[in-house]
Formats: C-alpha cells, sequence, structure tokens
C-alpha cells in the first residue's frame, strides 16, 4: 500500500473515532513481543470500559486519545496474555507482551470463518499444539501421533506395518456402516482420508470365506501430513461443536492449521532425528518334544525334530522374522519470516524408516510452503501449498484362505522347518504352509506410493470497519489431489505361485487411483459492538465441495519371464471403480457476547449432495450454545477461583449414505468359450439399493463446566454428552433367498453417554524448576435405542468365533458368540474408560516429558492364537488354566472350543503404554551464542522413545490391532497382524 | 475501494448462483436393476442369462465340500479357517452353525442364480425387442430349468428344514416349504420348463456356457432347445429317485441323454478358464498341498476300494501323510486335476446308475447290464454279487460312491437310504449330520 494511502486510511479510521467531549490527551507507544524483541502489529488497544480503541500498526505503533484520567488500557492479541496497563496522563506508554501459556487466551473455532477465545468457548473443543504433537517424540504418522492426547477419543493402530493406517473415533460409534472417520481439514481443505486397497485379496483369497470385508491392510491417507508442518490441530468432537459442517461432520472434525510465518528476521530450523524402532512383544515358540511333534505334524516329525535339535537348527522363525530393527532417519529444515507485506513459511522434510520386517518400510518428502500477503490495509491473501511424495511397502499380513500371508504361514510353522535359502538363493517349499515366508519376505513387493498436492487459498477482505463495526468477506478455496499407485509383485518363484503348487505362475496386481477433492466457500462476518460492550458477530456463508476419483486395478497373473509389467503376463483382471460426488450448502451463524460474561451462538448449516437418495434435497443442521463465565460478573468474589464457567451446546450433523447405495446394481460375468461362443453376463451383486436413502442425523447435547484456580495454574473441565444418532444407515441383512444377502436401510437409532474430565495442573513454577502435568479421564457407553430391522450379526467371522452384534436395547459395540445356551454376550468393544497422565517437567535447560496412556476394558475378537492352536505351535499349547475344568492345556481347549462356545477368542484388551517420554537439553543461550559467534540462536537435544513400555494382559502382539482396517464396527479383530514396535529415536534441533 | 466493492458482490453473486444445485449422478460403476427394467433389450436379457450360467459357479466349491466333508469322501484342511475339520465333522461338542458360511454362502450364491432367472423370466414379458415368441419360450424354458436346479442343490443341503420355493417379490417371499412338497415342486418347475423348451423352436436367442456342449448330439453345431430338454429331464430324474418315483426316473431318464453304451463322461458341466475375467475351478489344489489348504482324500475311500478299481486315480498318494486337528491322510483328493478342469452338473455315468437305481427292485437284469457297464469301464469285472434287492442296492451305492467321487453324492445317497450311520467318524466324538440349517437370516424360527 502507498503511504498516501495508508495515510488516508488512517485519517479515515481517525475521524470516525467518536470525538470526546472533554479534552483530551493523547497517548503513543509500541508494543513488542517479549521472546522475540520484535514490534507486535495488529494487538487491540482498548480504553477499559469504553469502546474507544485502536489497533497498533505494522511497526508496533499505537496513537489513542484518552479523555479521562487514571485510565486502563487493554491490550489483546490473540495467543498473548492480555496486559492491563493504567495510565496517569498522556505520553508514551510501551507495553512488551508474553505468549500465552496457560491456553485461555489461546482461540478456537466456533464458525467456518471465525474463532473466539477459548474462555469463551461452549464446547470442550481440544487442541493440540505443535509442542504436544512432535515435541516429546516424532511420530511415525499424523493421526498415530493423537493417541492419547486429548479426551473422548479411541485412537487405535490397525497393525504395526509402516505407513500407518489408523482408526479415530470420536465419542464413540458415530455410525456402523456409515464413515466413522472424522473430517480432516487443513487450513481450509478439505483433506481425503481413504484407505484404497492394493487388490491383494487376489493372493490371499481373504474376503472369500467368512467374511467379505477387504482384510489387505491398505494405509490411511491422512498419514501423508507431515506432523513437524502443523501449528495446531483442534478436535471438534461431535454435532454440537461441529454442527457448522453439516452433512460431513457427524463423526467430528479434525482441523488442522499448519505453521505460518511471522514478520521480521528470517529464522531456520534444521532439525535431524534418527534412531530405530523394534518389536514390542512376541509370542513366543511351544515348548517342544518329540511326543508333541508327532502328535502336531504327523509322522516323521518327531525324527526331524530330533535332529534339528541335536544340530542345533531349530529356528524360531517369529523372532527371524519380526525381531529386526528397523532404521528411521527423519530430516526436517524450516524457515519463516518475512517483510511488511509478505510473509511465509517453508518446510522440507524428508523421512525414512524401516519396519521391523525385512523390505518394510515407509519414506516421505514433504514440501511446503505457506504464504500470506497483505494487499492493503483491507485485502489480506494467503496460499498454503503442499506436496507429498510418500512410499510404503507394507509386507503381507493379516487373514488369508490360501496359507500364503506372512502371519498365517507363521501360524502352522514348527522350529525345525528348513526354509533357509541355499546358495544360489533358492529357498525350499516350506512343507508345514502353503508359503515359505522367508521367501515371500525376501521376493515380494507390496508398495503404495503416493503423489499429492494440498493447495489452499483465502482472501480476507475488510468491506468496511469501524470502531462499532465491521465487516468481513472472506474467500477460500482449496484442492486436495493425489495419485496413488499401488504395486503389488508376486513373483513365479514364490512357493504359492509355482505352477506345480497350484500358483499362479506369478501375479503383478497394480492400481492406479487419481482422487481430487475441491472445495470452495465465501462467507460474509459482520461485527457490531454496541456502546454497553455487547458484541454481536453475524456470519453467512455458502459452501461447495466436489469429489472425484477414478480408481484403475490391474491384476495379472501367469507372468512371462521375470517381468512384471501387467501387459507381460497371460491373463489380466480389470476392475475400475468411479466416484463422483457434488455437495452444495450454505450457513449462517449469530453470535452475542455479553461483555464475555455470557457468550450466546445460534446457527444452521443447509446442505445437499447428490450421495442422497434425493440429490436436490436441502438437509438442515441447526446448532445452539450458551456459555456463562460467571467469574466476569461483578457479584464473583472467590478470589482463587479466577475462571468459573459454565457451558452448554447443542447441535446436529449428518454422515453421507454410502456411495452407490440408492442402486441395486449388477457385477459383470464371463465364462470363456472358443471364438463367439464366451458368454458375457451380468449377475445381482447381492445388495438391494434404496432409492429413498437419507444421511444419519447426529444430535449432540453437550454440558460443561470449566474452572480456573490460583490464577489458573490449576484448571479442570468437566464435560457431559449425550449424543443420539437417528436414521441410522444400516446394510440390513436381507433373506439370502430374496436374491439379495443386504439393503441399505435407514432403520435404527444410537446413542452414545460420555463424560471427559481434563485436570490441567502446574504445581511447580520456579525459576529453575517447573512441573506441568495433566490428567484426563474419559468414557463412552452406547446403546442401540432403537432397531427398525431384526437385531443382526456383523464383523468379524461369524458367531461360532465371536463377531458383533447389532440389537436394540444393546450396546452397539457388544461383541457375541455361541455358546451351549445360544448367543451370549462376551464382551463389548467399548473401553470401560481411558485415562492419560502427561506430564513435563523442566530444570534449568533439562526438559523431561511423559505421556501414560491407558484403557481401561474393551474386548478384542483374537483368532492369532487360535490359528495356532490347529497346527499345535502355540507358545501356550501346555499351559493350563483356560479350561474351567483344569483337565485340557490351553491349545487344545481353545481349539475344542470351535463351534461349541466362542468365549475363549473375547479377550480383554486393556492396555497400559507409556506412549511418549523425551529427554531433552536445551543448550544455554549465552553458551550457543558465544560457541557460534550469534549465527546460532538455540540448540536442542534429545533422545525420545514411542510405546516403550506397554503393559497388557493379552495373548497376541498387541491389543490395538484391527485385521478389517479402520472404518465401521470390526475394529479390535485379531487375525496374524503385522506386529507393532516401540521406537527409540535421537534428536538434534537447531534454530539460526 | 467501490470497484473492489463491486467486484466482491459479483464474485459472491457468481459462486452462489453456481453453487445452487448440485448434479444427479447415475449408476457410475454397473449396469442398474431399476433402469434395465424399465426397459429391457434383447441384449439385457441376454447378458442376464449369461449372468446366469456364471453364477452358478459361484460358491459350488463350498457346496461340493459340504457334501464331499460330511459324506467323508475327504477332509477339507486349512489353518486359516478351523471350521472345516471341527464343525462339519462334528468335532467334540461342535454343532453346524446357521450363520457361519459353509452354509450362508453357497445358499446365497443359489439364489442370487434363482433372482437372476426371476429377473429373465419378468424381462421376456415386459421386453419391447423383437424377439419371437418361440425364442422368448426358449429363454424361459432355460431359465426355469436353471431355477429348479438352483433349488435343487440347496434343498439337497438344508434337507427337511425345506427351503423357500416363491421368491419374486424380496418384500414378500414366500414360505418355507418341507422336503417332499419342495422336491414335488421342484419337478414341477421341471416339467413345465420342458413344456416351453418344446415350444422353442431350433435355436435360443442366447449363446449357452460351453458347459453344455456335450449335450449336443453328434454333427450339431450348437446347442438347440430340444438338446437341453434332455438336461432338463436328466435332472428331472434325478429329483425322481430323490423322491423314490422309480417308474418316473426310468419314463424321465427314457427322455434324457442318457446312452448306457455311451461315453460315461458325457453331460453338462461347469466350466472354468484363465481368463482374466472368468473365474478358476475352486475344486483344485495341486498334489502335496501343505495343510493351509489342501483335500485330503478320507482313508476309507482306499480301504473299502475292490481291487483294481482304477476310479482310486482320483486320489494320489502324497509325498509325505498330512496331519491337522487329529485327522491325518495320506492319499490328496485329485478328481480336478488343475484349476481349469470342468465340475460335473450331471454326466451320463449318474444316468447310467440312476438306471439301474430304477430297474434293481423290477427288473434286476437290467439294473446288473447297466451297473456292469460302470465296473467295467473301471476296469472292474461284471457284478458276481448276489442278485437280491438288499446286495443290488449296497452294489449300486458302491458304484456311486466310486463313479460319482467328489460331485456331491455319496452324503445325499447315504441319506435317502437312512445309511447316515454307516459313514465313519475319525474321532471319538464326531457326528454326521443329516442337515445344514437354514441361514440366520431368513428370519425362520
Amino acid at each position: 500500500m502507498k503511504p498516501t494511502l495508508r495515510k488516508l486510511f488512517f485519517l479515515w479510521f481517525m475521524l470516525s473515532a467518536p470525538i470526546g467531549v472533554m479534552a483530551q490527551e493523547e497517548v503513543n507507544g509500541t508494543v513488542k513481543e517479549a521472546s522475540t524483541d520484535l514490534p507486535l502489529p495488529g494487538v487491540n488497544v482498548v480504553i477499559k470500559g469504553t469502546t474507544t480503541g485502536t489497533v497498533t500498526d505494522f511497526d508496533g505503533n499505537f496513537q489513542i486519545s484518552v479523555s479521562e484520567f487514571p485510565a486502563t488500557l487493554v491490550f489483546s492479541s490473540l495467543g498473548y496474555k492480555t496486559i492491563e496497563q493504567s495510565i496517569s496522563g498522556g505520553g508514551a506508554v510501551n507495553v512488551v507482551m508474553e505468549q500465552d501459556v496457560t491456553g485461555l487466551e489461546e482461540v478456537v473455532v466456533t464458525g467456518l470463518a471465525t474463532t473466539i477465545k477459548r474462555s469463551n468457548s461452549a464446547n470442550a473443543v481440544s487442541s493440540i499444539s505443535a509442542e504436544e504433537l512432535v515435541g516429546v517424540a516424532q511420530p511415525q504418522t499424523l493421526d498415530g501421533a493423537l493417541a492419547g492426547k486429548f479426551t473422548g477419543a479411541l485412537v487405535s493402530a490397525n497393525s504395526g506395518a509402516p505407513g500407518g493406517g489408523l482408526s479415530v473415533k470420536l465419542r464413540g460409534v458415530t455410525s456402523i456402516f456409515g464413515n466413522s472417520q472424522p473430517l480432516y481439514i487443513v487450513d481450509g481443505v478439505y483433506v481425503d482420508n481413504s484407505s484404497i486397497s492394493g487388490g491383494l485379496n487376489d493372493v490371499s483369497g481373504a474376503a472369500g470365506q467368512g467374511s467379505s470385508s477387504n482384510q489387505d491392510n491398505p494405509s490411511n491417507r491422512i498419514a501423508d501430513l507431515d506432523p513437524n508442518d502443523i501449528k495446531n490441530i483442534e478436535i471438534l468432537k461431535g454435532a454440537s461443536a461441529a454442527a457448522i459442517y453439516g452433512s460431513r461432520a457427524a463423526a467430528g472434525v479434525v482441523i488442522i492449521s499448519t505453521k505460518r510465518g511471522k514478520q521480521g528476521k528470517t529464522q531456520f530450523n534444521l532439525s535431524q532425528s534418527f534412531g530405530f524402532n523394534s518389536v514390542i512383544n512376541l509370542l513366543g515358540l511351544r515348548d517342544w518334544n518329540e511326543e508333541r511333534a508327532l502328535d502336531a505334524f504327523g509322522e516323521g516329525a518327531d525324527v526331524a525334530y530330533a535332529e534339528a535339535r541335536d544340530a542345533g537348527t531349530l529356528v524360531d522363525y517369529e523372532k527371524e522374522i519380526f525381531d529386526n530393527k528397523g532404521f528411521i532417519s527423519s530430516t526436517g529444515f524450516s524457515a519463516s519470516g518475512g517483510g511488511e507485506k509478505t510473509t511465509f513459511y517453508a518446510g522440507m522434510s524428508h523421512k525414512n524408516e524401516k519396519g521391523i520386517v525385512k523390505n518394510t518400510g515407509y519414506e516421505r518428502v514433504s514440501l511446503r510452503l505457506n504464504l500470506d500477503h497483505r494487499v492493503s490495509d483491507r485485502i489480506k491473501l494467503s496460499l498454503n501449498s503442499n506436496y507429498i511424495y510418500s512410499s510404503a511397502d507394507r509386507g503381507f499380513f493379516n487373514n488369508d484362505n490360501t496359507g500364503s500371508t506372512i502371519g498365517v504361514t507363521l501360524t502352522s510353522l514348527p522350529p525345525w522347518a528348513k526354509l533357509q535359502p541355499d546358495a544360489e538363493g533358492n529357498y525350499p517349499d516350506n512343507i508345514y504352509g502353503g508359503s515359505n515366508p522367508l521367501q515371500t519376505i525376501a521376493l515380494m513387493t507390496n508398495n503404495e506410493k503416493v503423489n499429492r498436492f494440498i493447495i489452499g487459498g483465502s482472501a480476507t477482505i475488510d468491506i468496511y470497519k469501524s470502531l462499532k463495526s465491521d465487516l468481513q468477506l472472506i474467500l477460500r478455496g482449496g484442492l486436495d489431489g493425489y495419485n496413488l499407485n499401488t504395486r503389488a509383485i508376486f513373483p513365479k518363484e514364490l512357493q504359492f505361485e509355482k505352477r506345480s503348487n497350484g500358483g499362479l505362475n506369478g501375479q503383478s496386481i497394480q492400481g492406479s487411483t487419481e482422487n481430487k477433492n475441491i472445495n470452495y466457500s465465501a462467507f460474509l462476518v459482520h461485527n457490531f459492538n454496541t456502546d454497553s460492550n455487547i458484541n454481536f458477530r453475524t456470519q453467512a456463508g455458502i459452501t461447495r465441495e466436489v469429489f472425484d476419483r477414478n480408481s484403475y486395478l490391474i491384476s495379472a497373473f501367469n507372468m512371462i519371464a521375470s517381468e512384471t509389467n501387467v501387459d507381460q503376463a497371460g491373463g489380466q483382471r480389470i476392475d475400475q471403480f468411479r466416484l463422483k460426488q457434488e455437495d452444495s450448502g450454505f450457513f449462517v451463524q449469530e453470535e452475542v457476547n455479553f461483555q464475555d460474561k455470557l457468550i450466546g451462538t445460534i446457527g444452521l448449516r443447509g446442505d445437499k449432495s447428490s450421495n442422497n437418495g434425493d440429490a436436490n434435497k436441502l438437509y438442515y443442521y441447526p446448532k445452539a450454545s450458551l456459555a456463562a463465565n460467571l467469574h466476569e460478573f461483578d457479584f464473583w468474589n472467590l478470589g482463587k477461583v479466577n475462571q468459573f464457567k459454565l457451558r452448554a451446546a447443542y447441535g446436529e450433523a449428518g454422515n453421507f449414505p454410502a456411495f452407490g447405495s440408492p442402486f441395486t446394481s449388477f457385477n459383470s460375468t464371463f465364462i470363456r468359450g472358443v471364438a463367439d461362443q464366451s458368454v458375457v453376463g451380468i449377475l445381482l451383486d447381492g445388495v438391494l439399493g434404496n432409492p429413498d436413502i437419507e444421511p444419519e442425523r447426529q444430535k449432540e447435547l453437550e454440558l460443561g463446566l470449566d474452572l480456573g484456580l490460583f490464577d489458573n495454574r490449576l484448571n479442570f473441565e468437566f464435560t457431559w454428552y449425550n449424543k443420539k444418532v437417528d436414521d441410522l444407515l444400516v446394510q440390513t441383512n436381507r433373506e439370502p433367498s430374496s436374491g439379495f444377502t443386504t439393503e441399505w436401510k435407514n432403520a435404527g437409532n444410537l446413542k452414545n453417554t460420555g463424560v471427559e474430565i481434563t485436570l490441567n495442573a502446574l504445581p511447580f513454577d520456579g525459576e529453575d524448576f517447573t512441573w506441568n502435568s495433566n490428567v484426563t479421564f474419559f468414557k463412552n457407553k452406547s446403546e442401540i435405542t432403537e432397531l427398525n430391522v431384526p437385531a443382526f450379526n456383523l464383523g468379524a467371522f461369524g458367531a461360532s468365533l465371536g463377531t458383533y452384534r447389532i440389537e436394540e436395547g444393546k450396546s452397539a459395540t457388544q461383541i457375541v458368540g455361541i455358546s451351549p445356551d445360544g448367543l451370549v454376550k462376551f464382551g463389548d468393544g467399548e473401553p470401560d474408560f481411558q485415562m492419560t497422565f502427561n506430564n513435563n517437567l523442566q530444570y534449568k535447560d533439562l526438559e523431561l516429558s511423559f505421556l501414560f496412556h491407558w484403557k481401561k476394558g474393551g474386548d478384542n475378537i483374537n483368532l492369532t492364537s487360535l490359528l495356532t492352536d490347529l497346527s499345535k505351535t502355540s507358545h501356550d499349547y501346555d499351559d493350563f488354566g483356560l479350561d474351567p475344568t483344569g483337565t485340557l492345556p490351553n491349545g487344545e481347549y481353545r481349539a475344542g472350543q470351535v463351534g461349541t462356545s466362542a468365549d475363549v477368542f473375547v479377550e480383554d484388551a486393556s492396555y497400559l503404554k507409556l506412549r511418549e517420554v523425551g529427554l531433552y537439553y536445551n543448550f544455554p543461550g549465552e553458551l550457543v551464542e558465544r560457541w557460534f559467534d550469534g549465527y546460532i540462536a538455540n540448540i536442542r537435544l534429545g533422545f525420545t522413545g514411542t510405546n516403550l513400555l506397554t503393559f497388557f494382559d493379552y495373548n497376541s502382539y498387541d491389543p490395538e490391532v484391527s485385521n478389517f482396517g479402520g472404518n465401521g464396527l470390526s475394529a479390535g479383530v485379531d487375525v496374524t497382524p503385522f506386529p507393532s514396535s516401540k521406537r527409540y529415536m535421537f534428536n538434534l534441533s537447531v534454530d539460526f | 475501494m467501490k470497484s473492489i466493492y463491486k467486484l466482491f458482490v459479483l464474485i459472491l453473486a457468481a459462486v452462489s448462483l453456481t453453487g445452487c444445485d448440485v448434479e444427479e449422478y447415475p449408476n457410475l460403476n454397473s449396469p442398474d436393476l431399476d433402469n434395465l427394467l424399465e426397459d429391457p433389450t434383447l441384449g439385457d436379457i441376454q447378458d442376464l442369462v449369461g449372468g446366469m450360467q456364471a453364477g452358478m459357479r459361484n460358491n459350488i466349491g463350498g457346496y461340493l465340500d459340504n457334501c464331499g466333508v460330511i459324506g467323508r469322501e475327504y477332509y477339507r484342511f486349512a489353518t486359516s479357517d478351523p471350521r472345516f475339520t471341527s464343525d462339519l465333522l462334528g468335532k467334540g461338542t461342535a454343532v453346524l452353525d446357521n450363520n457361519t458360511f459353509y452354509i450362508t454362502n453357497p445358499w446365497a450364491a443359489r439364489y442370487r442364480v434363482v433372482k437372476n432367472a426371476l429377473i429373465v423370466l419378468e424381462a421376456v414379458d415386459i421386453t419391447k425387442s423383437d424377439i419371437t415368441e418361440e425364442e422368448k419360450n426358449g429363454i424361459r424354458g432355460f431359465a426355469n430349468t436353471i431355477r429348479a436346479y438352483e433349488l435343487l442343490l440347496n434343498l439337497n443341503l438344508t434337507y427337511q428344514n425345506g427351503i423357500r420355493i416363491e421368491t419374486s417379490d424380496p418384500d414378500n417371499l414366500g414360505p418355507v416349504v418341507g422336503y417332499e412338497e419342495s422336491l414335488n415342486t421342484i419337478q414341477e418347475i421341471l416339467a413345465s420348463a420342458a413344456t416351453e423348451l418344446d415350444a422353442a423352436g431350433d435355436d435360443f436367442a442366447f449363446v449357452p456356457s460351453t458347459g453344455f456342449e456335450g449335450l449336443i448330439p453328434e454333427g450339431g453345431d450348437h446347442l438347440s432347445p430340444a438338446d437341453f430338454i434332455k438336461f432338463n429331464k436328466a435332472i428331472a430324474a434325478r429329483v425322481a429317485a430323490y423322491r423314490g418315483d422309480m417308474p418316473a426316473v426310468s419314463a424321465l431318464l427314457g427322455d434324457s441323454f442318457l446312452d448306457v453304451n455311451g461315453d460315461l463322461q458325457a453331460g453338462a458341466y461347469y466350466v472354468f478358464s484363465a481368463d482374466g475375467n472368468d473365474v478358476f475351478n475352486p475344486m483344485f489344489f495341486a498334489q502335496n498341498s501343505p495343510a493351509s489348504n489342501a483335500r485330503i482324500a478320507h482313508p476309507t475311500f482306499l480301504e473299502d476300494a475292490e481291487a483294481g478299481d482304477e476310479r482310486l486315480s482320483k486320489v494320489t498318494e502324497r509325498e509325505e501323510s498330512l496331519t491337522l486337528d487329529n485327522l491325518t491322510g495320506d492319499y490328496d483328493f485329485f478328481v480336478y486335476t488343475s484349476n481349469v478342469s470342468s465340475i460335473p452338473i450331471i454326466r451320463n455315468e449318474e444316468l447310467v446308475l440312476l438306471y439301474a437305481e430304477a430297474n434293481y427292485e423290477a427288473n434286476p437284469a437290467e439294473a446288473i447290464n447297466a451297473i456292469n457297464v460302470v465296473r467295467n469301464a473301471a476296469g472292474l469285472p461284471d457284478y458276481s454279487g448276489g442278485m437280491g434287492a438288499a446286495e443290488l442296492l449296497d452294489e449300486i451305492l458302491m458304484q456311486r460312491r466310486y463313479s460319482l467321487y467328489g460331485e456331491g453324492h455319496r452324503w445325499i445317497d447315504m441319506r435317502r437310504y437312512n445309511r447316515l450311520g454307516e459313514l465313519p467318524t475319525d474321532r471319538a466324538e464326531d457326528d454326521v449330520w443329516e442337515q445344514f440349517p437354514i441361514p440366520l437370516n431368513e428370519n425362520v424360527e
């Protein structure tokens, strides 16, 4: 902006200020930032008790006319502690503002375009700072770093495979068949979090028998984001907070803001971490002897065992495969800074980690550039761009029906099996299973590669601005586009690919998915302050989202020579899947803030979507909330209690029917014949479509109490919620004799109630020693309150091995199974409660942080031990304890329970984990200054660990597991997963 | 500033106007039933008939395993699923579950084909395409024959528990009908299908699967409705035998493709291929497969065989015996020798033995004649046992056991002559099941 324009604007601004009657004196000064000593622009300066005020300019300067002395000036700015400065006369006042650490002045999202001070929020919005996210330990993936860091969530890894794959459930089960994973929004861009299968089922045949579900264990795409770029994450856990996001918000919204540049000297940060991961837990071997070998593997096995034992060639294959160290290296570089008009943040990172299984690993390169540019005092533009390349080699695990996966093969592998390759690298066939796992690991490829751009832009335009009111126009657009290439190569040398073993002579399964999400929105935000300090904020806007996906999967077999290209094959099968969705909506919201004492909000979102049965029907999602800051009222006189807030919030949000659910579709079929005698055909796919399908509707009421004591050194937050989901989307079972096995219906209601308690304390805050502690407790209970279809089983492998069951009046996550008394409830996937204990201790320049996470209760369906029982290889096969009569050893008992009772397969999945621990040393400033002549500002050195301690009494690798991936109700099914690992890291970070 | 203002208003207006409506997408990924039934073309109908033929193969492996394992023809080993060796064999206290893959999958697969047939029948009635009445009859006769056959397979599993016959309206399904009545209805559907095929002219209006090639008489180049009637009658003869109506068996066999002196393998088959869009034979495992996935011949199959029976080539000796879940065998089940081998639907060898069965009481000489055809083909000398009805029946069941090994007959044969008690059990508490429960989701009390 030209200087003349600026002066003009300033003049206009001054003219519009109220002109006092009394004699006025000028007060002016500069506001600086405490840590950097740089001028702080944009600070609000208000004369206390009046509406007279101004803001600091780009040089931190302000000027204000005061008519009455003594007066108090209130300096406030987001993210900083508010300062009240009394003045007795005109002249210069210089103020230094400190960053706020208590978090009370932090802002949380309340509108699509607006925020509110946390102390005024009517919702318990959880937020995670960069410090909490990556400050203690470098996480493997973004969503993995969320576990245990906020209340109300069940964050669970599906397996230990490199590249992630997680399920995040906020405040219980929100949908049975619909999407139950939260919506992720990064700097205003709707970011895709799909898990797209690479077609491994063509080899494993996992979907053939007991379950038709995908058990390919793909990663989910939110893992692509680099956690180091993130400044802050906010989590809207239910409809009461997320209603403004309308029809995609029922499972909650995770709002991610990335780092931005600040005006001033360009700052650089270089960080390097390296370390390794290793398996948390191995199951071990059965205590073999000749008799047991003979019994388990028949004639000859006893001799083979004895020979191997005497020759010392017994091999613990579980150890051989899983007990490896995977090297991890992570390098990050960022630069941020800028001038008066333009600021920037640039981040680059490279992460490379190997898994605990050979030839597995994960690599990610992320480049980010965030730009902010002030066109003029009225117009601000910002652009966020992120390019990501990631590549994950995930191995071959989980369930199968062909004996080909590494996990299932291990279950039938005795230690005397001879699997090592000869000198020429030829692997022998494994006579105890369908595959030689050493060979599979060495030769197969299961890779996912992603190239992704996430770009968002926004323009904020002050249409007019006066002291009493202002009007802003905010325009936003975003694009998330990626290309995912999956490559599963099974060379013909593999045991299960060999023709002589009935194999397909090599398979090459390659997929390509192009995904594009585009969203735009425009909002108007109007602020109006009355003379009695009541603020009215009105906002209205429109939104539009477009989703477009096109996937190809080519499955080639009978490979030619050693080629892997899909055309170099004897046969191919090709699948294509297209997804298109358009959503369009509007929203309006009114917030009234009565002197920070009472803050009320009402709002409405309307949405339509091509995914609904009726595409152009508008669905409305209202919200209303009220927060009462009792401590702000004049009658408040409890000095020690400096915050006392009561809050209530209600909101509704939706969840779309699954794509394609209005249609009754056919699959294509083919029978080969000679010449023109081939028969093409169509056969119903078994799902009866429903053209009247409607979205699910969630209605959430949240009540809470926030307390701040002793100058906010002790904070207490209590929240109770009741979350109802109406019109549950149910893929209900049809009588299979109708030709359909399932049908989409809106067929019931469910309810989640729960409490969340957070206690924040600063027990010590001394010169040399500070201790910050945080304890949370949360629990959730669900109930199917109404079900208009017969109760049905769901997930896992049927009632004989334990299954979930949706039944009116019962918990939505109950696990039932057959028993001599019929179908009986054996457990529940929902934990009894969860607790976290997070601590940060600082002594001089030493810093210790640790986070414990305790999940109490919640059951899994554990079939890993059963599979080992069938081959009589279980580590506890000969132990006693499971059989209540004490006659049968565990292995025999478990195997014998198949078809009789599922009780023994349903296991308590409680755990206590030391999620993160970090010990850091910050080199003293003077020392660093002296050493490096001021070129380097900060050096931080640390050792960190993830999952270093885990405690559980659960008979598999880790109670945190899911054979069926993240969505829906099938979590917690354990079938020979990729075991989870712990991580040790050494970190060095340098600021200059 | 003012012009900027106007610009914003313009942008806002533009966005809001275009933002109003969302596009309504059709089914992007596959054909759609409602859409198809609005105006079914001949092409649609041909594809529906093609889908029926392909769908007949779906889960046929599950059906054959059920019959083969319970009928103690072979063991099905799978380290990834315990239920083949527990539930199906009644190990310990294990029972057959009404919501487990062994019954739900084949049951649903058969009814999926039935549904396609019903859609074909509806489409033929309403199509505006240029199809002659004869061609329509051909399509109807074909669809109804297949429908009856699919119903029969499900009835074979659930037996006295019955099946649902009337299934055209998903919201108003007919009742579950008992065994006898269901068999009678299947017989009737086959009979009326035969009538339709009679009035179907010389050519079908669709391409039949090559699995029916064996029904084309020498010199013919394509399957005619008249050829297909012979398949219809063969199935009907099997149904009549299940009903115990031996005169009807004789009559129906007369109209079938029975050829006592002909190729015993001739008949109708499920066919498979290695084409990318086609499916593989689900009954094939390589010889010497490990326990992760194997079919192991029941030891009694070898023990009970007559010396010199060439049909023992249906099992092959393993390099090493295989043990799982306290079951052991030395021979692989090797009826289907590659992943593209065909699986019989019905073939001449069964018809010859049905002929023997229809005659062993009334006309033993004819029966023995037929038995000898089968015995000689297996490299065995003529029958030299007793002439009594009981002895002849024993012999017929014996020949059926070895001739139709692994084709889904043993269990049903032993059941219809109340001989399930004669089937061997391997472990102390194993059971021989008589029938499967109706799947849970049929919501039958």
